[in-house]
């Protein structure tokens, strides 16, 4: 669906490019404070990288100097390769999507003529246009008829999508979005996300997202700028290495002190090493699993107990051994069932509120894996393990 | 009662507007028709449509490109403001007297009344755009003429078209005294009560009223016209 | 002194001036190349102090009764919508037709007097005010009223105690363009036979003396300033809250 580009340079992908700042500065004034600091930085093409930080860090000017609706004092910004400088302003914004948060609909055209305002500015035939808006109004998720409709007769939600699509319109090499989903309620503001989060998996652009919600910047960054007032970059790197290792203790404390819990977001539990518990069929012989669970290596002190198909049925006590074989019911209940491709952070809490220090993980075909446990988590996020771990960008788990 | 002198007068009038008569003040000189009716209705639209053209060429341009920059709001205020003072009896009576009577001046002098309303509403309008379309425009790749032409202007018409109504009601109403500049318009009949006679005199108010609500209404139907549906909408 | 003969000949002068007669000798306002006579101005001031009141008295009534009749209509249309379009439509017929006009078309009725003049200039106020009343009431911030109306006000207490007072800048500024409309238009009183200083422009027929014109003009853009200041002033005041916003 994006439109594949013949690059010469590696730093291009089809429909994307890479977007380098080299010592960019930004000083409004003689001797006025310096907005954007000395900024350098590389963002690789099909990326998304965000600009994080306090309100002044600099992050919306830095994004601005992209498409020149702020000029650079020093520094050069370069896409792909060329320099910002090289082209006039209005020529470089057409090859660029821009987003901002109020959004900007032009009130006066319907949603379609909107959609295909820079179409228009680069003037492609009608027919081109309008496929092209109908594509897209598919791929932001809404009916194809509203392209006829106003942007007053549209939910602040729709409205949002409609200036993705905008942006996207004319396939631009990089897109520039600041805080997009701010002006939003956290519910849609998450779908919003989520949606956006699928749409890149399908048309990788370079994205420059800025936030300053830490939360978002982790679940959306595949790199993460944490930048300060006076426009310095504190820290560059992904969002799991963030987490792990801040750079700054202003890096720290603007991730919060819930920076470990944080990081279990990132997380499925098939990620980590699982337990293993002994297994018990029905009617298995009680002294068999008496046997496994005296081996000194064992790890998870109860025995689940497990049908012919390996899947699990419930724990077993003390009492449940007594008897000669494996009773059919155990004493104790499952509990809390998990599945390997769940995200971490959701699996503690379902332990935590099943009141469980075990649980129980399956597969897809619902067949014992292992066995989660608090203690497994908390070792491994202190183990040195922990810390090699990375995930591709398309592959991070979303809620 | 009352009723019947005033049909009487109203009688009359129409009798003016439509059938030249021998006036009945100056005795033997033929007034009235609707010819002259016609001629003179004439020359007040033609005078207002080419002052009322003046005013456009110089306002508009000027209140789109100042509330764009977002500079001059002082002048472009005041100068509205000081419009509505000037008496346009006095402005006119000036005129003939200072610089001498003639079509020309009179255009000029009616365009220089129609100047404020148009700039004042233009450069309002233009600077109550919401300027988060004019920043998303700007992003999107547009020059700031593109700006201003597709996005600024339409989002302003209703505004812009208030001024140029505005505008043409200050022109026809002083078109119409311009007999006083030596332009027969149809205040000719209005002024000249002792060669058309109290007929003739309200006659010419009604001319002038159905002129200018005619021109009014014209104007009305264009704004609806040229105003985008989006923009009449109530938010959802 | 210029050239006789070029005076002449730019067609400024008449035969009288060709005979070398000092300037000095002819009075001022025989000549009319000159704008503005101050000793004619200085020995006949006096005259336009009535014309001046009458014209302020006929200002002041029909902007009174423009605004109390504009008032009352904003009033009745605020939660009416369905009476806007005609209203609107009703008040704009009423301000397209010009006063001249307006005034010889109650003759008839009402002959030549004060009251055909203060008919014919509330009905120009009316659109000007009605609009700008209702603009204002929309333009009350929606949190404001739900508020009130969540404290347990009833709507007629929202309405005087919420809406109108933050909508009184608005409400002052259509006053205010009114007013000053209305004091240059009221020149033309003359033509309602109600007197102000139209007099004195048209005059005895001498439509080519500058002076009395521009002294006319003059007072009559003094007052429209002084008015505007005044309201300027009051609209102020009235809201402390927010500092004048332009009209």
């Amino acid at each position: 669906m994006p439109e594949a580009k013949a690059t010469s340079e590696s730093q291009s992908q089809p429909g994307a490019s890479s977007v380098s700042y080299e010592g960019v500065s930004k000083r409004y004034g003689s001797s006025g404070a310096l907005a954007v600091d000395d900024l350098t930085l590389e963002v690789p093409a099909g990326e998304i990288c965000v600009l994080v930080g306090p309100s002044g860090c600099g992050k919306t000017t830095a994004m601005r100097m992209v498409n020149r609706t702020v000029e650079m004092t020093a520094g050069d910004i370069r896409i792909g390769g060329e320099s910002v400088r090289d082209k006039d302003p209005p020529q470089l914004r057409r090859e660029i999507g821009y987003v901002i948060q109020q959004i900007g609909l032009f009130p006066h055209r319907t949603i379609a003529e909107n959609i295909g305002a820079v179409p228009q500015l680069l003037g492609w035939k009608k027919d081109r246009t309008q496929a092209r808006t109908t594509e897209l109004l598919e791929l932001i998720g809404l009916d194809p008829e509203l392209g006829e409709r106003y942007p007053a007769q549209l939910s602040g939600g729709q409205q949002q999508r409609v200036g993705v699509a905008r942006a996207l319109a004319a396939d631009p090499l990089v897109m520039l979005m600041d805080e997009p989903f701010g002006a939003i309620d956290p519910i849609s503001r998450e779908r919003l996300q989520n949606e956006f989060l699928r749409l890149q998996a399908q048309v990788r652009k370079t994205v420059l997202f800025v936030t300053h919600d830490i939360d978002e910047a982790i679940k959306m960054g595949d790199r993460i700028a944490i930048m300060k007032e006076g426009g310095r970059v504190e820290q560059y790197a992904t969002p799991a290495e963030v987490l792990m290792a801040p750079a700054t203790e202003f890096v720290e404390d603007f991730v919060g002190a819930d920076r470990a819990l944080k990081r279990l977001a990132l997380m499925r539990v098939s990620d980590i090493d699982l337990w293993e518990a002994p297994l018990a069929h029905v009617g298995q012989a009680s002294a068999e699993v008496r046997a496994k669970l005296a081996e000194p290596d064992v790890e998870v002190p109860y025995p689940l107990l497990v049908d012919s198909e390996r899947r699990p049925l419930g724990w077993l006590s003390q009492r449940d051994l007594r008897s000669e074989t494996v009773p059919a019911k155990p004493d104790s209940p499952l509990g809390p069932l998990l599945d390997r491709d769940d995200i971490m952070r959701d699996a503690l809490a379902d332990l935590l509120q099943g009141e469980a220090q075990y649980a129980a993980v399956v597969d897809h075909e619902g067949r014992i894996d292992g066995v989660l446990s608090i203690e497994i988590i908390s070792e491994f996020l202190k183990s040195p393990e922990a810390k090699t771990e990375e995930h591709s960008a398309v592959e991070r788990p979303h809620g | 009662m009352i009723a019947a002198p005033v049909l009487a007068s109203f009688d009359g009038a129409f009798e003016f507007i439509f059938t030249p008569q021998t006036s009945n003040v100056t005795g033997g000189k033929g007034v009235g028709g609707i010819d002259q009716v016609l001629e003179l209705a004439l020359t007040q639209l033609e005078v207002t449509v080419m002052a009322l053209a003046l005013a456009l060429v110089i306002a508009l341009p000027a209140g789109l490109y100042f509330g764009h920059r977002g500079a001059g709001e002082f002048v472009a205020l005041g100068l509205g403001n000081a419009g509505r003072a000037v008496p346009e009896l006095a402005l006119i009576a000036l005129m003939a007297a200072v610089i001498g009577v003639g079509g020309l001046n009179l255009t000029v002098a009616l365009a220089v009344l129609g100047i404020p309303p148009i700039l004042t509403n233009t450069f309002v309008g233009i600077r109550q755009v919401d300027r988060a379309s004019v920043e998303a425009a700007r992003g999107l790749g547009m020059t700031e003429f593109e700006i201003v032409r597709k996005v600024e202007a339409p989002m302003a018409i209703q505004s812009i078209f208030t001024g140029i109504r505005t505008a043409t009601i200050n022109i026809v109403a002083t078109a119409t005294i311009a007999p006083l500049a030596g332009v027969a318009t149809l205040g000719e009949f209005i002024l000249g009560e002792n060669v058309y006679g109290p007929d003739g005199v309200l006659a010419g108010a009604i001319l002038v009223a159905l002129l200018a609500l005619a021109l009014e209404f014209s104007l009305a139907g264009l704004q609806r016209v040229l105003t985008s549906k989006g923009l009449k909408l109530r938010p959802a | 002194m210029a050239s006789p003969v070029l005076l002449a000949a730019a067609g400024q002068v008449g035969e009288g001036f060709i005979q070398e007669r000092s300037s000095d000798t002819l009075p001022c306002q025989a000549k009319p190349s000159h704008l503005f006579c101050w000793d004619w101005a200085s020995e006949n001031i006096d005259r336009y102090g009535t014309p001046a009141l009458q014209q302020l008295e006929l200002v002041l009534i029909s902007v009174v009764l423009g605004f109390v009749v504009a008032f009352a209509l904003a009033l009745l249309a605020h939660r009416r919508r369905w009476l806007r379009p005609p209203l609107l439509a009703g008040t704009g017929i009423l301000y397209a037709i010009p006063s001249i006009a307006f005034f010889l078309l109650l003759l008839p009725l009402t002959g030549r007097s004060r009251e055909t003049a203060i008919i014919a200039l509330s009905a120009y106020t009316l659109q000007i005010i009605y609009r700008n009343v209702t603009v204002g009431l929309d333009n009350v911030p929606e949190s404001a009223k739900d508020s009130a109306r969540g404290m347990g006000m009833t709507n007629r207490q929202i309405l005087w105690r919420v809406e109108l007072p933050l909508a009184t800048p608005e409400i002052i500024g259509g006053l205010r363009i009114a007013t000053v409309s209305t004091i240059a238009i009221a020149t033309l009183a003359v033509f309602a036979g109600a007197g102000g200083l139209g007099t004195q422009i048209l005059g005895e027929g001498n439509l080519h003396f500058p002076t009395t014109i521009l002294i006319a003009g003059g007072i009559v853009v003094a007052m429209a300033f002084a008015f505007d200041a005044v309201l300027l002033t009051i609209q102020y005041f009235a809201t402390p809250w927010r500092r004048a916003v332009s009209s």
